[in-house]
């Protein structure tokens, strides 16, 4: 199975990586011409960042099912895995999702770079490269020298660039070289108008392309030649204003352009990446709290981060051919953007265009409808139902267990958090009527009914279930779940609700 | 007498014990009728309603476990409303017909039969009705046919 491998940098990385894992969760069909396993390495040094610690959980869970579960079943159908259980010999690092950044734990930058240590001529221009204010932990105002890192890098892709740069020594990266074939490729998620993200995108970019230069690597040859997309996110939403935070949203544009132009001769300029997904909203809509980093950063999830995920998709559809690489040059860069069919504050199915529709409706609804049967039915039908006593039974004994009760529930959880948060934000995306009755779980459908159908509800939805699950045979209860209830949804939302498969 | 009529006697009888009802009304229901002809030429009643019994009891089955066959429908406690519908179907069955014809005095008058006979047969084709309904129903197949109601007996869900 050849590999993804997926750099997802800063918060936005995070966020962005959180929306393609649920769409693989709801086991959104990949048209590419092999199967691909996902290997994603956060890089984001704000280790308390809520966005990373929620991702990295919700990876956790799902690596979790479908280790017990398999795959082949429509939910959860694509692998996602640490880049430790791609070692086989002498496992030199963590079996985290996260890429582990040295020396930013309680560093000050001027320590990180030895300020103290340099002569006075070299003192001189670090003073003038990073000149200018920040904030610390406490939220009190630091010179950009003292800046501790580990609440990242506070808008200042000029410090990021710096530090990031370890990443070209990292056991991490040795291991992804080492591991690299020809037919795996690499996707870099990222941010254009903060620090991590903007510092992140071009030096990793850069040391994949130079990897012939690095001594310390093997595998340089298909590195130097992988095939690279990257989604860089533009200003996509709105801050509170606060005089204090060195987070303003009148720089997110300066600080764009500023990145774009150095993009021009360093990213695109010199055809580095073989695929590059521009996406952004100018909506001004409901404005996130002004936290640089010291508050935790917990951000509402919204829909251009799930733009973003279809990007990754898009990527792994797009052929080899159209991503040859020669001497670390792509041969026919690619370029895209990405629409809706109507501009409206608040996002349903219907307002997709029909490629993403076909996409993405269907498959989220069926987590969705999933997602609802077992937080309002499943106990009225567990030891009732013909579905949940054929063998291998689901029953009370299994929603007990550690599978049912803590990775799936709490992947589902997210994955309603995940909805509700979008559904909330400006601009929104709310596709479903998530509290609503069975019947009207999808925004802007109407249900096929006639004097002969059945009403769309929990009888019937039990209904089809027991159909379904009638004289086949599952290897555990955990998989009859997964796949039982993939095709009940397809079944029900193919019929009643007239989605396209 | 014709081997279906023999077997539903010996059932409704309980294989020579008959503890329901009294021998006169058993002859009845072999086909001793008014003529009192001792080849049983009358109505043979045991053939009639056994067979009728065993139809209601087979419907019963098809209507709760494929007719309906509904989420809605799948609980014990459903076969058993299915059950005691059965039962209370059959035991006016059993009842009525010897009893119609004590009213009409359509019988033999050697033959002592009495409401209590009535009630007694009324019984014994009740239970036999649930004892086919019960067997029908406990046994994987044809139960495991329905779609809902495949796991649904007189003890569970």
């Amino acid at each position: 199975m050849a590999r993804l491998f997926i750099f997802a940098i800063g918060g936005t990385g995070s966020r962005v990586l959180k929306s393609l894992t649920m769409l693989l969760a709801s086991g959104i069909k990949i048209k590419s011409q092999r199967e691909f396993e996902i290997v994603p390495i956060i890089i984001d040094p704000h280790k308390s960042n809520e966005d990373l610690k929620r991702t990295e959980r919700l990876l956790g869970n799902y690596q979790s099912i479908t280790s017990e579960v398999g795959l082949g079943n429509g939910f959860f159908n694509t692998k996602i895995t640490t880049l430790d259980k791609l070692v086989s010999s002498e496992n030199r690092i963590s079996g985290s999702f996260t890429f582990n950044l040295q020396q930013v734990s309680n560093t000050r930058f001027k320590d990180y770079i030895d300020f103290n240590q340099m002569n006075q001529s070299s003192k001189a221009l670090a003073d003038i490269l990073f000149s200018g204010k920040s904030i610390n932990k406490r939220h009190e105002e630091v010179d950009l020298l003292d800046i501790e890192m580990d609440i990242g890098f506070v808008g200042n892709p000029n410090i990021g660039s710096v530090v990031l740069n370890q990443f070209k020594d990292s056991d991490e990266f040795k291991e992804v070289a080492s591991n690299f074939n020809s037919e795996d490729r690499v996707f870099i998620i990222s941010s254009i108008f903060g620090g991590t993200g903007a510092a992140g995108f071009p030096t990793i970019l850069k040391n994949i392309r130079d990897a012939m230069n690095n001594k310390n690597i093997d595998g340089k040859g298909f590195l130097q030649d992988a095939k690279i997309g990257a989604v860089t996110v533009l200003p996509y939403f709105n801050i509170e204003k606060d005089k204090d935070s060195p987070i303003q949203k009148s720089d997110f544009i300066g600080k764009t352009k500023a990145a774009l132009y150095y993009y021009k001769d360093n990213v695109t300029g010199n055809n580095s990446v073989n695929s590059l997904y521009y996406i952004a909203d100018d909506y001004s809509g409901k404005p996130y709290k002004n936290d640089p980093g010291d508050g935790g950063q917990k951000n509402d999830a919204h829909f251009v981060e799930l733009a973003s995920a279809l990007a990754i998709i898009d990527f792994l559809e797009t052929s080899d051919k159209e991503l040859e690489c020669v001497g670390g040059k792509a041969v026919s860069p690619i370029y895209k953007e990405f629409g809706i069919r109507n501009e409206t504050a608040e996002i349903k199915l219907s307002d997709f265009e029909d490629y993403t529709e076909r996409k993405v409706s269907l498959r989220l609804s069926q987590l969705a409808l999933f997602r609802k049967f077992l937080n309002e039915h499943l106990s009225n039908s567990l030891e009732k139902e013909a579905w949940s006593n054929d063998k291998p039974e689901i029953n009370k004994k299994f929603v007990d267990d550690s599978f049912y009760r803590t990775n799936l529930t709490e992947f589902l959880i997210s994955f309603g958090e995940w909805l509700k948060e979008m559904s909330e934000n400006r601009r929104g995306f709310s596709p479903f009527n998530l509290d609503s009755t069975l019947d009207s779980l999808i925004q802007d459908r109407t249900i096929k009914s006639s004097f002969f159908s059945s009403k769309v509800d929990f009888a019937m939805y039990d209904d089809k279930l027991s159909k379904k699950s009638k004289g086949k045979t599952y290897s555990s209860s955990q998989q009859k779940l997964i796949n039982l209830f993939f095709e009940t949804t397809e079944d029900i939302l193919t019929t009643k609700f007239g989605l396209k498969n | 007498m014709d081997p279906i009529t023999n077997f539903f006697a010996s059932l409704f009888e309980w294989f020579g014990i008959n503890p329901f009802y009294n021998k006169d009304l058993g002859d009845h229901l072999r086909g001793y009728d008014i003529t009192c002809d001792p080849n049983f030429i009358g109505t043979h009643w045991y053939s009639l309603i056994g067979c009728a019994m065993i139809v209601l009891s087979v419907l019963c089955y098809v209507l709760q476990y494929h007719a309906l066959d509904r989420f809605r429908y799948n609980r014990c406690k459903h076969w058993w409303i299915f059950a005691a519908l059965l039962f209370t179907l059959n035991f006016i069955i059993g009842f009525t017909i010897p009893y119609n014809s004590i009213q009409s005095a359509e019988y033999c008058p050697q033959l002592v039969l009495t409401n209590t006979n009535c009630l007694g047969f009324g019984i014994s084709n009740a239970i036999w009705s649930f004892i086919i309904f019960l067997l029908l129903t406990s046994f994987k197949y044809p139960r495991y046919l329905a779609n809902n109601c495949r796991y649904t007996t007189c003890w569970k869900p």
